[in-house]
């Protein structure tokens, strides 16, 4: 295509979601002015926030929700196939949910709430942007679109020093993946001559055996995305960050951000490319191993639940490379794309609800929740209690729980692929886990004590059941579930 | 219809105790497990007793991607053991009726998940719907000693649930792959268990990287523990000390059941070269159980620790029957199976009981009180006859027709096993002498806490056990004629073991029925 070419309208519909989000969720920001500068109604924030998660997730369900045929636009650098459309809506439902908990949250429902909604849809486009990307260059600007508004979320928390010594750690640390990663594209750019994903693909299956600088280029890239998804080890961030962050925006950054990466992540590993290099399968395969491993166990040595759910989202990143290597590496990209993408829909809901627990426990801005804090809960909120522990047997992979399917969805397409050596860390880890899932519920119904009086926001209190509920029943009937993630993929490459 | 019902009632029983208030659990919950009973009677009627075949079929798409079904069967091997379920569930809401006095609402729902989780893995003929039944049954049992237990219940019950999740996992493992081994055969994949009967799975003796035996051991392991089989078994003691009663009669009575009953579903059939190899290695384990588990057990000073290590030692002599691969042996493993529930489980009501009244199981506190407590006594010596295995109880017939198969498989065996027989006399019967007879203990003799013998409602707890100790030890044959069909196939069959379902159902999903139909 030329690229003088002036933008046609059917590409401009592939970005129309994009644009809604952004621009309605411009207009509280841009009332406030109006009002003198006062606070809007924090309702009417929320409201014109859902309004244009809503139309976003219409135009995107009206658009190309019938047919996930593949449609390119802006010179091939956008994508929009059945993945990026699924992985949209995760996107829309974990920003609604983000902001809701945001809402009922003390320490973010303050003076900067609008702000605080627009940064967080705006770091919602740039996850829209990085999974329909299809270009090196325009991941970049996803990623760095996302991370920019993160750095400034994570900060806001008002008074918690945390919060501003995680922003800053976050920020730096993540400059430095961007840089690598900025790095790594030039790189590859050197040695290919484009930053369009096939090319790299095409050129790269040749290209990785002979070519060194080509290899660490690709090397450079993984290493960006694994910062991203918090990946043994680059994943020294995440516990201090999510700990320091905000529930609500922990929530938001543990599942949107995590899927959204992980998205990016699969578009450019699997490129064929990487079919030829064996020795880079050893490495992966080992920093799989050790991201679950080195997840887990950590997990086990904390006291402070945020920090323990931090380090079982790394561990959970490793199982979704476990996904990503099979889909990278092996034959059957559909089914284990389809896994992979399943499992980041079963973790996103299981996490959302996770953290909308904490939220629930969070009565000023410094509590930190210790998971000995959740005494005699068990016995005072029995449905919050019945959820909370829904959610761990699901993180823990508990049948029939969703959680159970997206593992088990995982590791049978790494043995299908005879990656026997993976699944079986994975389920080594699996049994590790389980320890720290059930220290909450022991906890909650086994100590002795007596549970603070909570006052639970209706949002956070319905977050929390729904997901809870969800889990099982989306788990017993998890078929259609993954046919439709499975249709989606389908027509992909 | 019927086999889903009898599996999906308790669920909804258990949701039922959700929302009725605190007052009427305990006699609504009584009814609801007594109806229970009584639909799983109807299986003795529906059931042909002559067919080895899987009766009763359901079956329903479930993942169809990746050929799992909900696919539910009955046949001779899980008939009893479904209905040892149902029956020791009225036992266990009666027998708990003041022991436990918090959280009703909670406990009950919990005994009622188990139910639905241990009948579903009797009866799941998909292998993915057996590790999810399997696996659900944790949960409620990891709450039920997690809440009611005793003094250092938290450890018992996450050591419990860690180590029979550890030993589960390699087992989905090995269901995946033998889903994927479906598919290379058939093209298609798919999880039934019929289908995995038909695999030949490829076996070299006595290299132990070869894909039989890997999955051999995989399903071995999470089944060895569940038994559980001597050097795993040490999750048991824990969890049958700190369980309270009805925990610690469901543990032992049903839910150990379910690790010899898939040596019997799955591992025996399914890798019938390899189980037919390392069977030394199995009766080896189970005589070793049998000896160390008396042994251990005779020295505790607890009494309920001594009746976990006779569990120990008890199922030792289930898996040697199994592992003996003949009719005898196979049999008497599933009559043993059988007994085990009953008389073990008749013991920890008992020892609940008793506890209940003193609060303390230390033996060196009790003695003399077959004086204090007569009836309690008498039963409790016509539970300890059927537990050592004294003829006319239903101990004796498991007991022998296991060494019978034993002695005719391998001989040395069956007389190492054999001491086990006299060695289980020596520590139930010293602990009988040391607690019922003797001069007055501490306890029995304090004067302000007088014991009261048993009442009305302990004596309808333990009469219909008494009446089936001797039941099943007079007239074994009412019970094994409903199995002999299925054991004699099993035996008969087994290294090319086969099952049909009948009514042969034509829209029946699963590869085997279609690859035979053509």
């Amino acid at each position: 295509m030329n690229p003088t070419e002036l933008i046609t309208l059917r590409e401009f519909i592939t970005v129309v979601p994009l644009c809604v989000l952004f621009f309605v969720s411009l207009i509280p920001l841009l009332i406030k002015p109006f009002l003198g500068g006062r606070e809007p109604n924090p309702i009417s924030v929320l409201v014109w926030n859902f309004l244009a998660i809503l139309a976003a997730a219409g135009c995107t369900g009206a658009l190309f929700g019938h047919s996930y045929q593949k449609t390119f636009a802006f010179s091939n650098a956008i994508v929009l196939d059945g993945t990026s459309v699924w992985m949209s809506y995760l996107v829309y439902i974990v920003t609604a949910v983000g902001i809701m908990l945001a809402y009922d949250h003390v320490a973010t429902r303050g003076r900067q709430f609008t702000e605080f909604c627009f940064l967080m849809v705006s770091s919602a486009c740039g996850m829209l942007v990085l999974i329909m990307s299809n270009d090196l260059i325009v991941t970049f600007i996803g990623i760095e679109t996302m991370s920019l508004c993160l750095y400034i979320l994570v900060a806001m928390s008002r008074e918690q020093v945390l919060s501003k010594e995680a922003a800053f750690k976050y920020f730096v640390l993540g400059s430095f993946a961007s840089a690598i990663f900025l790095y790594g594209i030039a790189l590859v750019y050197g040695t290919v001559g484009s930053t369009y994903l096939p090319d790299v693909a095409t050129q790269g299956v040749k290209l990785i055996s002979t070519n060194r600088v080509f290899l660490v280029g690709a090397i450079l890239l993984i290493t960006g995305f694994a910062f991203k998804v918090s990946i043994f080890p680059f994943h020294t961030w995440t516990p201090d960050v999510y700990q320091g962050a905000s529930t609500p925006v922990t929530a938001f950054m543990s599942t949107a951000v995590k899927a959204a990466s992980f998205v990016a992540f699969l578009r450019f590993f699997t490129s064929e490319a990487f079919v030829a290099a064996p020795h880079l399968l050893t490495v992966m395969t080992w920093l799989a191993v050790l991201t679950m491993t080195v997840g887990n166990v950590a997990a086990i040595l904390q006291n402070n639940f945020k920090r323990m759910l931090a380090y079982s989202s790394v561990a959970h990143s490793g199982y979704a490379l476990v996904g990503l290597i099979t889909a990278g590496f092996g034959t059957n990209y559909n089914a284990a794309a389809t896994s992979l993408l399943f499992y980041l829909f079963s973790y996103s809901l299981m996490t959302l609800g996770t953290f909308a627990l904490v939220a629930v426990f969070e009565r000023s801005e410094n509590t930190s929740l210790e998971i000995n804090d959740l005494r005699g809960v068990g016995r005072k909120y029995p449905w919050l209690a019945m959820s909370m522990t829904v959610l761990m047997l699901s993180l823990a992979g508990i049948p029939p729980t969703l959680g159970f399917f997206g593992k088990f969805f995982v590791f049978s397409s790494a043995i299908e692929q005879d990656m026997y050596w993976l699944a079986f860390w994975g389920m080594i880890n699996s049994v590790v886990s389980v320890y720290y899932y059930l220290r909450p519920i022991v906890v909650m119904y086994m100590s002795e004590g007596e549970a603070e009086t909570l006052q639970i926001g209706l949002m956070t209190r319905g977050t929390v059941i729904v997901t809870g509920l969800l889990i099982v029943i989306l788990g017993i009937l998890s078929s259609p579930f993954f046919r439709m993630v499975q249709n989606s993929v389908m027509n992909q490459f | 219809m019927l086999l889903s019902v009898i599996t999906l009632l308790p669920l909804a029983f258990a949701l039922v105790m959700l929302v009725l208030p605190e007052k009427v659990i305990r006699p609504v919950a009584l009814l609801l497990a007594v109806v229970e009973f009584a639909v799983s009677l109807l299986l003795l009627t529906s059931f042909d007793k002559a067919s080895p075949a899987i009766q009763l079929v359901e079956q329903i798409p479930w993942v169809p991607e990746m050929g799992i079904s909900y696919f539910l069967g009955i046949d001779g091997l899980s008939l009893w053991l479904v209905i040892l379920t149902t029956f020791l569930t009225p036992i266990v809401v009666l027998g708990s009726w003041t022991a436990i006095d918090n959280r009703i609402k909670g406990f009950h729902a919990a005994l009622f998940v188990l139910q639905t989780s241990m009948i579903g893995s009797f009866l799941a003929m998909d292998a993915v719907l057996f590790y999810v039944f399997f696996e659900l049954s944790l949960v409620p049992m990891y709450f039920m000693v997690g809440i009611w237990g005793g003094q250092r219940r938290i450890y018992a019950t996450v050591k419990f649930f860690i180590y029979t999740m550890a030993g589960s996992l390699m087992m989905l493992l090995a269901i995946i792959y033998l889903m994927f081994a479906c598919r290379d055969t058939f093209g298609q994949m798919s999880a039934s268990l019929l289908d995995f009967y038909r695999l030949k799975i490829p076996f070299v003796a006595g290299e132990f990287l070869n894909p039989q035996t890997l999955l051999f051991f995989a399903f071995s392991l999470a089944f060895a523990i569940k038994v559980p089989m001597f050097p795993v078994h040490t999750w048991l003691p824990d969890a049958h000390v700190e369980a309270p009663t009805p925990g610690s009669v469901i543990l032992a009575g049903v839910m150990l059941k379910m690790g010899s009953y898939g040596f019997l579903r799955f591992v025996l059939p399914m890798f019938a070269e390899a189980s037919q190899y390392y069977a030394w290695l199995f009766l080896f384990l189970g005589v070793v159980g049998i000896i160390y588990g008396a042994l251990v057990a005779m020295v505790q000073p607890d009494i309920k620790k001594l009746i976990a290590y006779s569990s120990v030692s008890h199922m030792g002599y289930v898996m040697i029957g199994l592992f003996s691969l003949n009719m005898y042996g196979v049999s008497g493993s599933l009559y043993q199976m059988l007994n085990h529930g009953i008389s073990t489980g008749a013991l920890f009501l008992l020892i609940g009981m008793i506890y209940e009244r003193t609060h303390n199981r230390e033996i060196a506190k009790y003695g003399g009180l077959a004086k204090a407590l007569p009836i309690y006594t008498i039963i409790f010596i016509i539970v300890t006859m059927s537990s050592i295995a004294v003829p006319m109880t239903n101990g004796f017939i498991g007991e022998f027709m296991i060494l019978l198969g034993t002695f005719e498989a391998s001989r040395p065996f069956a007389i190492a096993a054999v001491t086990g027989v006299v060695l289980g006399a020596v520590y139930m019967l010293w602990m009988v002498k040391r607690v019922f007879f003797g001069p007055a203990g501490e306890l029995v003799r304090d004067e302000h806490h007088p014991l009261h013998d048993l009442n009305a409602r302990e004596l309808t707890v333990m009469a219909p056990l008494v009446v089936l100790i001797f039941w099943m030890g007079l007239n074994p044959n009412f019970f094994l004629d409903y199995s002999k069909a299925s054991l004699d196939h099993f035996v008969k069959n087994r290294d090319n073991y086969r099952l049909a379902v009948s009514p042969a159902q034509p829209k029946l999903e699963n590869v085997a029925v279609r690859g035979e139909a053509q």
